[in-house]
């Protein structure tokens, strides 16, 4: 299954937007600027196209910054720790996202489609 | 000095025009569109087979909330708020006023509920709002940037009518220099139809789908349905005039009034719709005999077109206006009636034209003058009039703009 086109399909839906603004670098809310009600109309689409429970909380990185603040007070490894928390995630795009996080929600097209492939298994 | 409030721009979507030459055009020539939809063939309808809405209202990512109506509605508004050529200030501060009509695609919007689950899991997060009669208002205020007073109508037949009359009032009365009003419907749905159906008032006989809507003709057998949107800002003259606006037309009175008598048939005298003409008139200050063109409502039901040509007869008497009834042209669009009919009238008046009341071979009443040939006519007043189903109704006096 080509994830990237389903979800561009999605997404051009929902966000009424032309498919070539989408590809796996894309930024969900800092580039294609999605809203909360777009993020619930987009998990509910997840959920219908792709026969998986789509947790809210999870494959936004909701918690992302409240997370890492829990794991400097426990004096964790910080990737270790949101790796436990975000299992659809690699060790190296956790990385990426911890030095990307001054630039505002560091969420990418690709987090999706790695959120998607991990609750299929 | 009292406050005078005119027409300074007009957004429509109808299945004769998009515009007002279109609109004009459409009548002389004769062309309109009628047919019996494919999942029901016992009826007509009148749709309007070439809108697309992804062009017509631009991109925005809110329209999967806008249930069919709700679209025209939207439509309508984003090209009148463009026509007007305000400003993004004066937008800011101006007033909002939306007949709306409730989604009845029942079958289309519901699959299946049962004990309160429903077996779709494709189903939008906010599904809901293409319920709720708001949802076109708040769309409107979000593409044209509108953020003043506001109101949501929902009075059935005579809901767009009266958004225009309450706008009209608010800025008569000093609270806005300028407001929005109109409404969109459509309930050419499945669900639409058979409520319809049910209540045994629209048209489900045999025959030439073009002849089904004939109000006041003796052969009448309900209203065909019929859908779109029609929207105009209104503005006070001399708001207006300082910004050198077209003036369209001015508003001269509004009245509307409840016959708490049927949930569905009108008071058989029309005793409260004549309440609401004679309120009209009054804010007007004009007299029955000053009204040059009666837009009646004209549906073609039994009941209506009986209450409403006694009506007629009796307000009128021997002066005899002539009398159109748009919904032999578009059919009926339920609660957008009202402003299309408006948009209509008006391109009418620009014109100097009224067009033919179609189908209407044996009259039901001889005692008024209904437009029976289309012609060439000048004329510079109308009173419109809307009765909707569970008593309401309204009326409005327009004129030419002010010399």
């Amino acid at each position: 299954m080509d994830f990237l086109s389903e979800i561009k399909s999605i997404l051009t839906d929902i966000l009424d937007i032309e498919g070539f603004r989408i590809s796996e670098k894309t930024y969900l809310i800092r580039d294609l600027e999605a809203e909360s009600i777009d993020l619930l109309e987009l998990a509910v689409c997840l959920n219908a196209k792709f026969k998986i429970e789509v947790n809210d909380d999870e494959i936004y990185l909701k918690q992302l910054r409240a997370f890492i603040d829990e794991a400097q007070r426990e004096k964790s490894d910080i990737i270790k720790y949101l790796a436990e928390k975000y299992p659809f995630l690699s060790p190296a795009r956790i990385e990426e996202i911890l030095a990307d996080l001054d630039g505002g929600p560091a969420l990418k097209i690709k987090d999706l489609i790695s959120y998607v492939k991990w609750q299929r298994k | 000095m009292s406050r005078r409030v005119v027409i300074t721009s007009i957004g429509v979507c109808s299945s004769i025009g998009f515009n007002l030459e279109q609109i004009a055009d459409n009548l002389k020539e004769k062309r309109f569109y009628f047919e019996r939809p494919s999942f029901d063939p016992q009826i007509v309808s009148c749709p309007i087979v070439s809108v697309d809405f992804k062009k017509s209202i631009g991109p925005f990512k809110d329209r999967r909330y806008l249930n069919r109506g709700a679209l025209l509605c939207v439509a309508a508004a984003g090209d009148a708020a463009r026509n007007s050529l305000l400003d993004k200030l004066s937008l800011h501060e101006a007033g909002l006023f939306v007949g709306t009509g409730p989604n009845m695609d029942v079958g289309g919007e519901c699959p299946e509920i049962r004990q309160g689950k429903i077996g779709q899991s494709d189903l939008m997060a906010l599904w809901m709002l293409r319920f709720l009669p708001n949802t076109p208002t708040s769309a409107i205020s979000k593409i044209t940037g509108i953020h003043g007073e506001n109101l949501t109508i929902a009075t059935a037949c005579s809901a767009s009518l009266q958004a225009i009359g309450e706008a009209y009032r608010k800025i008569k009365d000093g609270y806005l220099e300028i407001a929005l009003a109109g409404g969109g419907d459509s309930r050419l749905s499945p669900g639409g139809i058979l409520a319809y159906k049910k209540a045994q008032v629209i048209f489900a006989a045999g025959g030439d789908p073009q002849k089904a809507s004939r109000p006041f003709d003796k052969q009448r057998k309900g209203f065909v349905p019929g859908e779109g949107g029609a929207f105009f800002m209104l503005e006070e003259l001399r708001h207006a005039r300082s910004r050198g606006a077209e003036i369209i037309a001015e508003i001269k009175g509004f009245g509307s009034s409840m016959d708490g008598y049927n949930m569905t048939a009108p008071q058989p005298e029309g005793l409260w719709a004549q309440v609401a003409i004679m309120n009209a008139l009054a804010e007007a200050r004009m007299s029955p005999e000053q009204i040059d063109v009666i837009s009646a409502h004209g549906t073609g039901t039994s009941l209506n077109d009986e209450m409403e040509a006694t009506l007629i007869d009796r307000i009128y008497g021997k002066h005899k206006p002539p009398v159109i009834a748009i919904k032999s042209w578009i059919g009926h669009a339920s609660a957008a009636c009202g402003a299309l009919e408006l948009a209509i009238f008006l391109a009418c008046m620009q014109s100097c034209y009224l067009p033919e009341i179609r189908n209407l071979d044996e009259s039901c009443h001889s005692g008024i003058n209904f437009v029976r040939m289309g012609q060439n006519y000048s004329f510079s007043s109308g009173l419109i009039e809307n009765f909707g189903f569970g008593g309401q109704n309204s009326a409005l006096v327009v004129t030419k703009p002010p010399l």
